[in-house]
């Protein structure tokens, strides 16, 4: 684990050399074997992280059950202390930006690491998920056009996410931040022969800019009024002259270190930050891109629109949950907008019968879930979920992706039916991953979302009532989809094979080779593992202790300087009362377990899915008789409440018309007053030519005794 | 009697030098045939080269002499090729009138 934490470097790196490898060679020497460069990258990557979670998992101070107040008092204790972070470490590599002196502001963005449970769990998630994907990919993407350019571009997409994550400041954030935006700007446009995936690819880089504006204002904001981008500066809890702070330490005593005079920039700071994080993570109303994001090849919106980059918001507000703790305002708007989000791409998704539009409004809505644990103060739960979540829809678009694959790129799931013979494995995968996206009890889901749902409860009943009839959606969704696709009658589209897209020889070989099996193992095997992980992450934060003790995610969570802090500045701010849970931050809790919350969930969940087999299977006439007595209903969540629309209506028309006034205004008066440069000579040489060169000897003579003339009076008089 | 009748002195030579150049300019102007016109062009040449030599003796410096030199051997290259073209010039028009060849104009 030293090495890891000492060439923290590598991790990046590997999968971007990776990708150049893939990039430079794949089109002419690679070929076909242009997945090798990334499998190695990452999966180097992978290990390196895995190793990373295991060390700091070894060194993290050991919990008993029953010595709570041992360990709060240790936690109390924490902040004060020098060393009282003895999982996190500060990996400088090179000075990137610097800026300034020591008199005055200094900027400094140094490329560097900063290694703390929350980076450890974050790095397994993006590079482990990463690893099994790539390997999916591998089967999924045989003999597309371009198969080198595609495994390029997963390359440097771990490359930006591992930054993101890694990064000890914001400035670092920001170039993970956008380079995953540029990698999934590449990947949904993967197919660019494809109109539809030229728009949306468009589409989510722009959605984003709007939210990436609102970040980049909001680093500027927080050099502004700390003087520094940095997390931790030299490190958490080090004091004295020769330590630079960082501004997570600082914003819990703002006072001290801000001046004065920009202290009113500290709520700004928040809604920057909050915007830049509702675009990545495609939250109301920033969320219409992820949708769209679904024209790219299946691999990508697991691992991109599922699994990581969507969850960088998430990780942003519970790294920087110190600034946020602190400011109701802040937090009441992301629980509302969280909240919000839920129930309402929840609803979509009821109505899409594109399989993979149904889990993007259904990532769409699981997003809202952790923006809603964060605001309830409970970022333990929203990085919980985040990695059961992370499992179980990896694992669901990967088995749409062998449904695609099976029926050559058919995704509506009006036209097909009882897939399980046809795809017994992944009949079976793709129940785990309903299962735990449903939140059956036991299963993945069920413990993170259920957290999240109490954790509301807690706060607000209103709160508390929009996430449980979210789950019981989600749970209809879900199965809704499930029973349609896979059991019933059997119906199986053979629609042409190649996913719907490009096709030539070597494609139309691949897919005659495998015509017959159409779960080959490299498939498969990564969606095993998978399943494995949204059948039992749960594991790593029950809520009692059962073999493994209680809240153990929370626990090593607790120990990052960022969980800390949040909790210090929670409790700093509601002076230790009721509002906060400690569990929240991953302190030890005196409160006990509650059943209440979990069996409310679980018989929720039970019951969506009950509704889900009545209508949808055991009785699909009734459903579709519903269907049609609900239409108005059906047909306003059928088109997305029209949200599309009014967007273009409201700000794409509108800005379109400007833009044709400055097209003329280009046209008209700028290139005009080039074309006047350009013409005035040719007019005034035109009509000079006419005035004097009209072939008179005498007169070009005496025009030069003239000139001679005037010249000598110049000189002379 | 003055000197100035007595002696022949700078100031004659550039007397005759001057009018050799207005003789030649005037000629230039008004005449339109062309071979009249290059030879007044060489009239305002010699003119000028008179000059030269004139101030070249009264300074006791001999490159106005050497100037002159090759302001001949250059006339006379430049006689040779304008006789040619102005040659060439009336084998298309029968004439050597300079407003004949006005189509010549930039």
């Amino acid at each position: 684990m030293n090495f890891v934490i000492a060439h923290s470097y590598l991790i990046p790196l590997l999968p971007l050399l990776g990708a150049i490898v893939a990039g430079l060679f794949g089109a002419k020497v690679l070929k076909g074997a242009s997945h090798w460069p990334i499998w190695l990258g990452v999966g180097a990557a992978a290990v390196m992280s895995l190793t990373l979670l295991v060390g700091l998992l070894g060194r993290q101070d050991v919990v008993l059950v029953g010595g709570a107040e041992h360990a709060a008092a240790e936690a109390a204790h924490a902040i004060d202390s020098a060393a009282g972070f003895p999982l996190a470490h500060v990996s400088h590599w090179f000075d990137w930006i610097v800026a300034g002196d020591d008199t005055g502001a200094k900027f400094n963005a140094s490329a560097g690491a900063f290694i703390d449970p929350l980076t450890a769990v974050m790095l397994s998630v993006v590079c482990g998920i990463g690893f099994l994907i790539t390997v999916f990919a591998a089967g999924y993407m045989k003999g597309e056009a371009g198969y080198f350019r595609f495994f390029a571009y997963l390359g440097l997409f771990i490359f930006a996410m591992t930054c993101l994550v890694l990064g000890d400041n914001l400035v670092m954030l920001y170039l993970g931040w956008e380079g995953v935006g540029v990698c999934s700007y590449l990947l949904v446009g993967y197919y660019y022969d494809k109109p539809s995936a030229r728009e949306a690819a468009k589409k989510a880089f722009i959605v984003n800019r709007v939210g990436d504006f609102g970040f980049a204002l909001g680093i500027f904001l927080v050099f502004y009024a700390f003087g520094t981008i940095s997390y931790f500066g030299d490190g958490p809890g080090l004091v004295g002259p020769a330590f630079h702070k960082g501004f997570i330490e600082m914003a819990l005593n703002p006072s001290q270190y801000v001046p004065i005079g920009r202290l009113w920039a500290l709520e700004w700071i928040l809604f920057c930050l909050m915007l830049g994080a509702f675009g990545k993570s495609a939250q109301f109303p920033l969320y219409v891109w992820l949708p769209d994001a679904m024209e790219g090849p299946t691999p990508v919106s697991a691992l991109i629109h599922a699994a990581t980059m969507v969850t960088a918001g998430v990780y942003m507000i519970a790294r920087l949950s110190t600034l946020f703790v602190p400011h109701h305002a802040a937090m009441v708007t992301i629980a509302v907008v969280g909240a919000f989000t839920a129930l309402f791409a929840g609803s979509i998704a009821l109505k899409q019968n594109d399989l993979k539009k149904v889990f993007a409004y259904s990532t769409v809505s699981q997003l809202g879930y952790m923006f809603v644990a964060v605001a309830v103060l409970n970022p333990v739960a929203a990085v919980f979920h985040l990695v059961t979540h992370a499992f179980f829809k990896a694992l669901l678009f990967l088995s749409s992706g062998v449904v695609m694959h099976a029926t050559g790129g058919e995704l509506d799931l009006r036209k097909m039916s009882g897939m399980k013979k046809v795809l017994p494995k992944t009949n079976i995968l793709m129940l785990i991953g309903c299962l735990a996206l449903a939140g059956f009890p036991l299963l993945a889901g069920f413990w993170s979302k259920d957290e999240i749902v109490s954790a509301a409860s807690g706060k607000s009943t209103v709160l508390w009532m929009v996430m449980l009839l979210t789950s019981l959606l989600t749970a209809y969704y879900t199965f809704r989809l499930y029973f349609r696709v896979f059991q019933g009658p059997e119906l199986v589209p053979h629609g042409e094979h190649g996913h719907g897209h490009a096709h030539d020889a070597e494609e139309a070989h691949a897919h005659a080779d495998h015509h017959h099996n159409h779960e080959p193992f490299i498939m498969i095997a990564p969606l095993a593992i998978l399943a494995i992980g949204a059948l039992f992450a749960g594991i790593i934060n029950l809520p009692f202790g059962a073999g493994v003790s209680a809240h153990s995610l929370g626990h090593f969570l607790s120990q990052s300087p960022s969980f800390a802090y949040g909790y210090a500045a929670a409790e700093q701010t509601y002076h230790g009362g009721q509002e906060v849970d400690a569990a929240g931050f991953g302190q030890a809790s005196q409160e006990a377990l509650s059943v209440t919350p979990l069996v409310v969930g679980g018989v929720v969940a039970l019951l969506g899915i009950a509704m889900a087999y009545a209508l949808h299977l055991q009785n699909r006439k009734k459903g579709d008789q519903l269907a049609v007595s609900l239409a108005p209903i059906g047909h306003a969540m059928e088109r997305k409440y029209w949200i599309d629309e009014l967007f273009q209506g409201a700000i794409v028309e509108p800005l379109r018309a400007f833009g044709k006034v400055f097209l003329a205004i280009d046209k008209y008066v700028v290139d005009g007053a080039v074309a006047m440069v350009a013409f005035v000579p040719q007019v005034t040489g035109f009509g000079l030519k006419l005035a004097t060169q009209r072939g008179y000897l005498q007169g070009y003579a005496l025009g030069m005794l003239m000139g001679v003339a005037v010249i000598l009076l110049w000189v002379f008089a | 009697m003055p000197d100035v009748f007595t002696k022949i002195a700078l100031q004659h030579y550039l007397v005759v030098g001057t009018i050799m150049f207005g003789v030649g300019l005037i000629g230039f102007m008004c005449r339109r045939n062309l071979i009249i016109m290059f030879l007044c062009s060489e009239l305002m040449f010699q003119g000028v080269a008179i000059h030269f030599v004139a101030f070249g003796a009264y300074w006791h410096k001999l490159s106005g002499q050497a100037f002159v030199i090759f302001i001949l051997a250059l006339a006379a290259a430049e006689a040779a090729l304008a006789l040619a073209i102005i040659v060439l010039l009336f084998r298309q028009k029968q004439t050597v009138d300079s407003q004949a060849f006005r189509e010549l104009r930039g």
